[in-house]
């Protein structure tokens, strides 16, 4: 039983891992303030996000010494909430159906650098506008 | 335990105590229920599409007034919790009680600090009145918007300021004659009917505030007429608004009123935005009882409230790696895809 004792209350030194985490926060910021292409911000914030989870799962939570019961309850949980984002995306993101809201009906203003219309663009999106209004 | 050949049947199940266990199985249902929000909120991000196929989710901080900075300080304010609560549960396991009080302390001072934060972001979201069904998405509606809330002030002030014995008195001795209409417009339509005779009768600021409303009455009816005729541009609508709050005679009625930006799929954004971070921060809440009972027990704090504090531990954390994930996904994705 001495060793079951030992391995409820591991020496992990804390204090470093919240540091770790601390520069992964600051790491995403970071990511966010340089100049990166869009795609590589994503993966790069999405996987900073993986690597704080895991951290925070294995030391924090302790998940490093414990037995294999997690994987019985943490894999189907994790599975079954993939899964719905799976099921959902037909319906709800690839629309394999032809989508008609009114939202749809409009080109949305895209501005870089925040609120500015586009001249060109909000005549454009006025006209749609008023096309939606009579539907 | 003398009766050691029966031992085996207390040790069935897991190596684990039954609260960790029961604290676990929990967490593999809120697994499920925040992945239910989060992916539902991915697959509504790219399914929003406007008339160029694209995704039109809303983006621009500058109209979400998403604040990267207060979510990226709140990232750190519940990391910096987390760890307090896992040294505090450390400290417990060394019988260090007055120290695992002050950690826990701390925890809950942070978890207050990210309510604070989090209540500052939707203070501005309500300034904004970035909130579910209020956001109109296109110029039309921004238009329309525009007209209820011109009419509205209009009717408050109309309410408070003409008494009901002014329509209800038919012949001019002060005494009601006829019963109040049961139509509300109807109401409204009789009071500014009463204007003109109003005016006649009073005095001083009682006359300028019936006279303020007598042209308010008439300006609105322009604006009616204007947006019914669909005469109005989302610029011209801003113009009269702007035109109409200067007013020297009745801007006061409209002060503080200003066109909303439109925002395509603005009220999707806004639901999605509150249902997580809303359940998030009840989550948080919960976590705040849950350790603030721990603190209640002051200096009684003892060996058995070790499972206690694990437990609370591990939920934590659970909130924690929520937002870990909400951070980038809610404040950092969007618009970079």
């Amino acid at each position: 039983m001495d060793h079951a004792h030992d391995e409820s209350h591991p020496h992990v030194n804390y204090f470093f891992i919240f540091l770790l985490l601390c520069g992964c926060t600051a790491l995403s910021v970071i990511f966010d303030v340089v100049k990166i292409t869009p795609a590589l911000v994503v993966f790069a914030v999405l996987a900073v996000a993986v690597a704080k989870a895991s951290l925070v799962m294995t030391f924090f939570m302790h998940l490093k010494y414990e037995g294999r019961w997690k994987y019985v309850i943490l894999l189907p949980t994790a599975i079954l909430g993939v899964g719905l984002m799976v099921a959902l995306s037909p319906d709800m993101a690839m629309h394999y159906y032809e989508y008609d809201v009114m939202q749809s009906r409009i080109v949305a203003p895209r501005s870089e650098h925040g609120a500015g219309h586009d001249a060109e663009e909000s005549a454009e999106h006025d006209g749609e506008a008023k096309d939606a209004k009579h539907h | 335990m003398s009766d050691s050949h029966h031992a085996p049947a207390m040790h069935m199940g897991l190596p684990i105590s039954r609260a960790k266990l029961g604290m676990w199985l929990f967490l593999g249902t809120e697994i499920m229920f925040f992945t239910a929000f989060i992916g539902t909120y991915i697959v509504l991000y790219f399914g929003s599409v406007d008339a160029t196929g694209k995704s039109a989710w809303p983006t621009d901080t500058h109209v979400t007034h998403l604040n990267i900075a207060a979510g990226g300080i709140n990232t750190f304010v519940l990391l910096a919790s987390s760890y307090f609560v896992v040294v505090a549960h450390e400290s417990m396991s060394k019988r260090d009680f007055a120290k695992a009080r002050k950690f826990l302390i701390f925890t809950f001072i942070l978890a207050c600090v990210f309510l604070g934060i989090k209540s500052f972001e939707y203070y501005g979201k309500f300034t904004h009145d970035i909130l579910p069904g209020h956001i109109p998405e296109t110029d039309t509606q921004a238009i329309g918007k525009m007209e209820r809330q011109v009419e509205s002030r209009f009717h408050k002030r109309l309410d408070s300021v003409v008494p009901d014995i002014a329509i209800t008195d038919v012949d001019g001795d002060n005494k009601p004659d006829r019963a109040m209409p049961t139509d509300q417009s109807m109401i409204y339509y009789q009071k500014a009917a009463a204007l003109p005779q109003l005016i006649e009768s009073a005095e001083g600021s009682r006359k300028a505030d019936y006279e303020a409303l007598l042209a308010l009455n008439g300006q609105v009816g322009v604006l009616r007429e204007q947006i019914s005729g669909n005469k109005l541009t989302f610029v011209e609508a801003e113009e009269s608004l702007h035109e109409m709050v200067e007013d020297e005679h009745y801007g006061s009625i409209l002060s503080g009123l200003h066109m909303s930006t439109p925002i395509l799929y603005g009220n999707l954004f806004a639901s999605v935005y509150f249902l997580m971070t809303g359940f998030h921060a009840i989550h948080v809440i919960v976590g705040m009882i849950l350790f603030g009972t721990v603190l209640a027990q002051g200096d009684k704090l003892s060996e058995r409230w070790s499972n206690w504090v694990e437990n609370s531990g591990l939920y934590w954390h659970f909130v924690d790696l929520v937002w870990i994930f909400l951070f980038p996904l809610l404040y950092i994705i969007p618009g970079n895809i």
